[in-house]
């Protein structure tokens, strides 16, 4: 059999690569930071948000429900319904369709996408009421 | 002494395919005497659940067809609404849906390559590729808001324009790919043992091509210089220069071979689109302003599109309600993985069985749309 030198010398060539610095992160301490579009978690700007629902109508995976404030102080006047969109992301797959068909711009995306709860509750949240984005240690009782 | 046929599962997980799909095979020894493909481990409906959306939100599903390159199911639904409806997309937004289908197409090849380099042993090939990779999903990141899943084509145009700086950027990530690919041919393409194991293994032969309807590049290194950018141009794939490479060989080598060429060929029409990018901002065609107000008229058309694996099709029917009346999605890997893997595989090695899928591209979820 005849042995191709050239061939398994051209793929020795690539151990010059173990003497150059690694490609990747060094996560957890160094992180990755999402691009400026990046569809991450909601934010709903409250004092913007009309209670229209168009949200809740075009959200194809059912992951949207409309409901009452805890408090109806921080609501936009011109608020009729008196809801606000609550967000199961069990659900979502951020598609971003929710924020495209909103009238006056309240409802948007995020970069941030990392949240870890040990609750699962915790990930129906209501955006603008709350905030999701952090690394959350919690306990289940 | 003589020997027992045994049978066993290759798979539903193995390397050969990124998804979940299993082989049946009957062994002697190590030769395999019979193969059965058994598909269903990801069925989930998808030509249903886009008929009971409307066009809107069917959109954001079809992408979920295939997960190594979700663009060419994204770019056909939406070209087969605008057919349907009659809408007329903005000139920017076609060169921009030819820019996501070629840098979807490149990282679906980058994909392969890590396939085709893991299901031999040799794990520097997915390593490199991979992490190459990334890089493009870095930019469609920044494009599109999404690393895998884009939504990014839909019905009418694109839903972003250019983020700044970003042709910059594209053309420095083409740069760095293109001064990588000698050293994938160093360490993969032209490595004895590549060779060795991927000569004359997984032989095609031009007639069985066409009689089972092969495509891609599949069928392109049967010797046939079939590619539907070329034989039925749609968005701006008429505008840009570009060669369809072929080979004869028609074996796992042969088929490498061709998808390492169309990686420069992306590379090249990319660079042309970065030059021609029109400055105008309309990316969107007119459309109704309330979503509920969309209603797809009555009428059928059928739509294709050249993914990195072969030709995709839409049928869609349009009933005059918000809602498809019937879609139908067909890709490449129905007619490779299912009826021509059970002939290829027999008589060949267990050895060879994942490095022959994954030089087919198969993809097993948009077998089971």
């Amino acid at each position: 059999m005849k042995i191709d030198i050239k061939g398994i010398w051209g793929a020795l060539s690539s151990l010059k690569y173990l003497f150059q610095p690694p490609g990747t992160l060094r996560y957890p301490d160094v992180k990755k930071e999402a691009a400026d579009g990046y569809r991450g978690f909601h934010d709903n700007d409250l004092s913007k948000c009309i209670g229209c629902g168009m949200c809740e109508d075009i959200c194809m995976n059912l992951a949207i429900d409309m409901v009452k404030p805890k408090s109806e102080a921080y609501l936009n006047a011109k608020n009729g319904s008196g809801l606000i969109p609550r967000l199961d992301y069990g659900r979502c797959c951020w598609c971003s369709l929710c924020t495209d068909v909103c009238p006056v711009n309240s409802l948007k995306l995020t970069k941030n996408y990392v949240y870890v709860s040990e609750d699962m509750n915790r990930f129906i949240y209501t955006p603008g009421e709350e905030k999701l984005g952090k690394r959350e240690k919690e306990t289940v009782k | 002494m003589a020997q027992d046929i045994i049978t066993i599962f290759h798979g539903p997980q193995h390397p050969g395919i990124t998804g979940n799909m299993s082989v049946e095979l009957d062994l002697l020894g190590e030769t395999i005497k019979r193969a059965e493909t058994h598909v269903g481990y990801l069925h989930r409906g998808f030509e249903k659940m886009i008929e009971r959306r409307t066009v809107l939100q069917a959109f954001t599903i079809v992408c979920r067809i295939c997960v190594p390159e979700p663009d060419p199911n994204e770019e056909n639904f939406a070209r087969g609404v605008e057919e349907l409806m009659g809408l007329e997309v903005p000139e920017k937004a076609k060169w921009l849906r030819t820019m996501v289908l070629e840098m979807a197409r490149l990282q679906a090849q980058m994909l392969w390559f890590a396939g085709q380099g893991g299901s031999l042993g040799h794990y520097i090939s997915p390593q490199w590729a991979v992490a190459d990779r990334d890089l493009i999903l870095d930019l469609f990141e920044e494009l599109t808001g999404g690393r895998v899943y884009h939504m990014y084509i839909t019905p009418g145009g694109v839903r972003r324009d250019l983020p700044e700086g970003f042709l910059g950027r594209l053309g420095h990530f083409l740069d760095y790919l293109e001064s990588r690919l000698p050293e994938y041919d160093n360490m993969l393409l032209r490595n004895p043992v590549f060779l060795e194991r991927a000569r004359g293994v997984g032989i095609i032969d031009p007639a069985t091509a066409r009689e089972y309807g092969v495509v891609g590049p599949n069928l392109r290194a049967c010797g046939f210089m079939n590619d539907i950018r070329k034989d039925e141009p749609y968005e701006m794939y008429g505008e840009v220069d570009f060669i369809v490479p072929t080979e004869t060989s028609g074996d796992v080598y042969g088929r490498a071979m061709v998808r390492r060429a169309e990686i420069e060929q992306s590379i090249s029409i990319l660079r042309q689109i970065i030059r021609r990018m029109p400055a105008e901002k309309e990316i969107m065609a007119v459309l109704p302003k309330n979503h509920r107000k969309w209603e797809v008229p009555k009428g059928d058309t059928l739509v294709k599109t050249e993914s990195a694996r072969g030709e995709y099709s839409y049928y869609m029917v349009g009933d005059g309600t918000d809602k498809l009346r019937r879609v139908q999605v067909k890709g490449p890997s129905a007619v490779h993985a299912i009826t021509l893997l059970e002939e290829m595989l027999v008589d060949s090695q267990l050895s060879d069985v994942a490095m022959i899928m994954n030089s087919l591209g198969t993809n097993p979820p948009e077998i089971e749309r």
